[in-house]
């Protein structure tokens, strides 16, 4: 029976309650021709009469009972100068000031109207007076005029002052999390339900969303039974992590401007909105604290984008398994979760070299994949994943990656048209047979720093031909020198000579000739037409080797002889002879 | 100094004389693009020409990548095969071929570039350094070797002088020939800026000549005929690599 009334009081008021399921697809012209619309004028016939009102609500509480001290301004809150501590008894402590603005819609014009709201908490008994004070607005002083609050021990028990209820249903959550919020307004005594519009929610670090409002008349829950309440639904995501505070406030507007309706329910008559002129009154609601934490991020998974909740994802589908290369395919992905998927991010756009890939337009989730080579063979994997606030861990909803062939894009072998019959057609040649001359680099000769080295060698051999033209000057200039030199020379190879005979004849020749070399460049005249005197000239007469020069020089000369002498044996002169030869060099 | 001449004159013929018979690669790479597995051969063909870079192994090479669809890797292959033997007509007709199928253009070239073009490149280096050791041998030699002075010794250094002047005006060109490349892939981004989602000026085709100006991170700096922007290295084709 309950929820058939709550069914019902939901009917009633789905002609004037907007309930916004979907979030509102309005396209962009439509919503200009919205803003463009002519909205009716401000009232500014009545700036110079603006008066204020001041009352506590409810007038008679007892002593530690909360009570609104409200003061209501027919001008807008900007051009009021509100003091920021008004007078007031000891014994009566004020809360923090609320304000909040709206248009009162009278007839065409808009009034514009501006309301201050304190808590008041009376400590005693006694008549409390708020005296009248002055404040300005815009150019004008206006005059609050005093309100009184009678505290008694003995009051009877009044209806309590009315106020919001912000309805969190969790206030443990991490940062991002989206979380439901309710604002409940309880149907006044005698079931009397009035709205509330401009809903304005106070704190910081959190946002609201406002597509995802939703506003009805429903049953609550108070003191364990059900009762008729307004309710107005958002969402709303925390965007610091920390303690966070949260309040709500709004004016309260009777549903229809025709009159009360009427219905009998089961706990008896409900009258929805009121009859004539009602008054629009600022409620506000207690503070509700949040406590925000942060994500993990030791454990993070690749493709985070914000998703919250607990997801799933479909398997994965390709339009098809054989594409050519630079033809696009679809792959489709889906996901389902009880997570907000109003808010939901899909996986973003990973980088890949052999693809191409387009993300579908949101709220799609699929993707539009072009093979960029036939190297292909799979399609890529995107990464993805989401938070599970309940478990407190992300987990992986990766689009794995699928198979497919990639073919070529069939690049033609042979050109179609043959546009100028002149020229002959340019086609592909045949394959070659040998890769013909290798070289060892692409890179030329002119970059590599071993081509440098190699410009070297000729400037060395200039170096080495500059040395034997300095040399040769040199022997031109000192031609004794030179003389000797080759003298030196001419009888090192004598000697190599000698030292390589075996017989004694050649032996006596050969160290003749050596002789000759030696002594030569000291006259100067040609080694052949120097005799043994000569040699023992610069030898020395009287010199060990003289006589070893004799015996050489006339065994030499015994070939002439008519009876050849014979000739010593070779190992008993040759130790004598490389001694004289030795000798005769170190005069040279 | 003969030793240093004979090992002066195999190190040239070991570089430019000798014709390397066909390795192993470069006969799978045959063997796999005449039973039509392209990608097999182009990969053979790759190998083949990184350990011995040849004419011929670049010109199968680019045809195993224009069977393959790579029209990009193609020509940068048979622009290879020109570089190193352009007198070649094989790659210059693949090449004249391959650009009017993909409508790309050819590098523009300036003309001591162009004068490079004549000969391969390390050619004009040898005959660089020919020309100057003969104008300074002409001019040196005779002196130190007290030869009377005559004219075909002057004549000679002017010879080698002339050479040495116009081969160093196309070594230049083969240097700044080296800064030209090709895009590789097709439709690859040309950006602003050398980051990941830098904005994309323009979108290049597969093939088309790029100068390279200058590095930075995994990007190059490029102009291409009509507008300059970032390219990622790995979409660019460099000629001398």
């Amino acid at each position: 029976m309950k929820a058939a009334t709550t069914i019902f009081f939901a009917l009633a008021f789905a002609v004037n309650c907007s309930r916004a399921q979907l979030p509102p697809q309005i396209s962009a012209d439509v919503a200009a021709q919205i803003v463009m619309r002519p909205q009716p004028p401000v009232d500014s016939s009545q700036l110079g009469i603006i008066s204020a009102q001041a009352e506590f609500d409810p007038p008679a509480v007892r002593p530690g009972e909360k009570t609104f001290y409200r003061v209501t301004i027919n001008a807008t809150q900007n051009s009021i100068l509100w003091p920021d501590d008004i007078s007031s008894p000891p014994e009566l402590r004020l809360g923090s000031a609320k304000r909040g603005q709206l248009a009162q819609a009278d007839g065409t014009p808009f009034h514009p109207l501006t309301e201050f709201i304190y808590e008041a908490t009376p400590a005693a008994a006694g008549r409390m007076v708020i005296s009248n004070f002055t404040v300005t607005v815009g150019t004008q002083s206006v005059e609050v005029p005093a309100a009184t609050l009678d505290v008694s021990e003995t009051a009877a028990a009044s209806t309590p002052a009315r106020k919001l209820i912000l309805d969190v249903p969790r206030t443990n959550l991490f940062l991002g999390q989206p979380f439901q919020i309710r604002v409940l307004l309880p149907a006044e005594p005698g079931h009397r339900i009035e709205a509330v519009r401009d809903v304005q929610f106070n704190g910081t670090g959190f946002l609201t969303d406002k597509l995802a409002t939703h506003q009805m008349i429903g049953g609550v829950t108070n003191g364990g039974a059900i009762q008729a309440a307004y309710i107005y639904e958002t969402t709303a995501t925390p965007i610091a992590a920390g303690p966070l505070t949260i309040s709500v406030q709004g004016f309260t507007v009777p549903p229809f401007s025709a009159g009360a309706i009427s219905i009998t329910a089961g706990s008896g008559p409900i009258t929805l909105g009121g009859t004539g002129q009602t008054p629009l009154v600022l409620l506000v609601s207690d503070a509700v604290h949040l406590n925000v934490r942060p994500l993990p991020t030791d454990s993070e998974l690749p493709g985070f984008t914000g998703a919250m909740g607990k997801f799933l994802a479909d398997k994965p589908l390709c339009s098809t398994n054989r594409v050519r290369v630079g033809e696009p395919l679809h792959l489709k992905t889906g996901f389902h979760g009880d997570g907000t998927l109003a808010r939901f991010v899909p996986p973003a756009v990973p980088r890949s070299r052999d693809w191409q890939i387009i993300a579908d337009k949101p709220p799609a989730t699929g993707f539009t994949l072009i093979p960029q080579t036939d190297a292909a063979t799979t399609t890529p994997a995107i990464p993805f994943c989401a938070f599970d606030p309940a478990t407190g861990k992300y987990y992986d909803l990766t689009v794995p990656a699928l198979p497919i062939t990639v073919v070529g894009d069939g690049l033609p072998t042979q050109l179609a048209d043959e546009e100028n019959q002149d020229e002959p057609t340019p086609k592909l040649s045949g394959l070659a047979a040998t890769p013909g001359r290798t070289t060892t680099a692409l890179k030329p000769l002119q970059l590599q720093g071993r081509f440098v080295l190699l410009q070297i060698l000729p400037v060395y051999g200039l170096f080495l031909l500059w040395q034997w033209d300095q040399r040769r000057r040199f022997w031109e200039a000192h031609p004794d020198l030179h003389r000797r030199h080759l003298a030196r020379l001419a009888l090192r190879r004598e000697r190599r000579k000698l030292a390589a005979t075996a017989d004694s004849p050649t032996f006596a020749r050969h160290a003749v000739t050596a002789m000759q070399i030696a002594v030569a460049p000291h006259f100067p005249a040609q080694p052949d037409a120097l005799v043994g005197g000569d040699v023992l000239a610069v030898l020395g007469e009287n010199e060990p080797e003289a006589a070893t020069v004799r015996k050489l020089f006339s065994t030499r000369d015994a070939r002439f002889a008519v009876t050849p002498e014979t000739a010593a044996p070779l190992p008993a002169w040759r130790d004598e002879v490389f001694a004289a030869l030795k000798k005769l060099e170190g005069k040279l | 100094m003969p030793v240093w001449g004979l090992l002066l004159a195999i190190y040239f013929c070991q570089t430019y004389c000798w014709a390397n018979p066909a390795n192993d690669s470069f006969l799978q790479g045959v063997t796999a693009y005449q039973a039509g597995e392209f990608p097999e051969a182009a990969a053979a063909f790759e190998k083949s020409a990184q350990t011995q870079p040849a004419a011929g192994t670049f010109i199968n090479l680019g045809l195993a990548e224009w069977q393959r669809g790579h029209a990009g890797t193609a020509i940068l292959a048979w622009e290879k095969a020109r570089w190193l033997n352009p007198f070649d007509r094989r790659a210059t007709e693949n090449l004249k071929f391959a650009r009017a199928v993909v409508q790309a253009g050819e590098p523009q070239l300036k003309w001591f570039e162009i004068a490079s073009t004549w000969l391969p490149p390390n050619a004009w280096v040898w005959l660089a350094g020919a020309g100057l050791w003969l104008a300074i041998g002409a001019l040196v030699v005779p002196r130190i070797l007290r030869w009377r002075n005559s004219g075909w010794q002057q004549w000679l250094a002017a010879l080698g002088s002339g050479i040495f002047i116009f081969s160093m005006t196309a070594n230049i060109g083969v240097v700044s020939r080296t800064q030209i490349g090709f895009v590789v892939e097709r439709n690859t981004p040309l950006r602003l800026t050398p980051t990941r989602d830098a904005e994309t000026v323009s979108t290049l085709a597969a093939g088309e000549p790029a100068r390279k100006l200058r590095t930075r991170g995994n990007y190059y700096f490029i102009q291409t005929a009509s507008e300059r922007g970032w390219i990622e290295q790995s979409s660019f084709g460099d000629i001398t690599k």
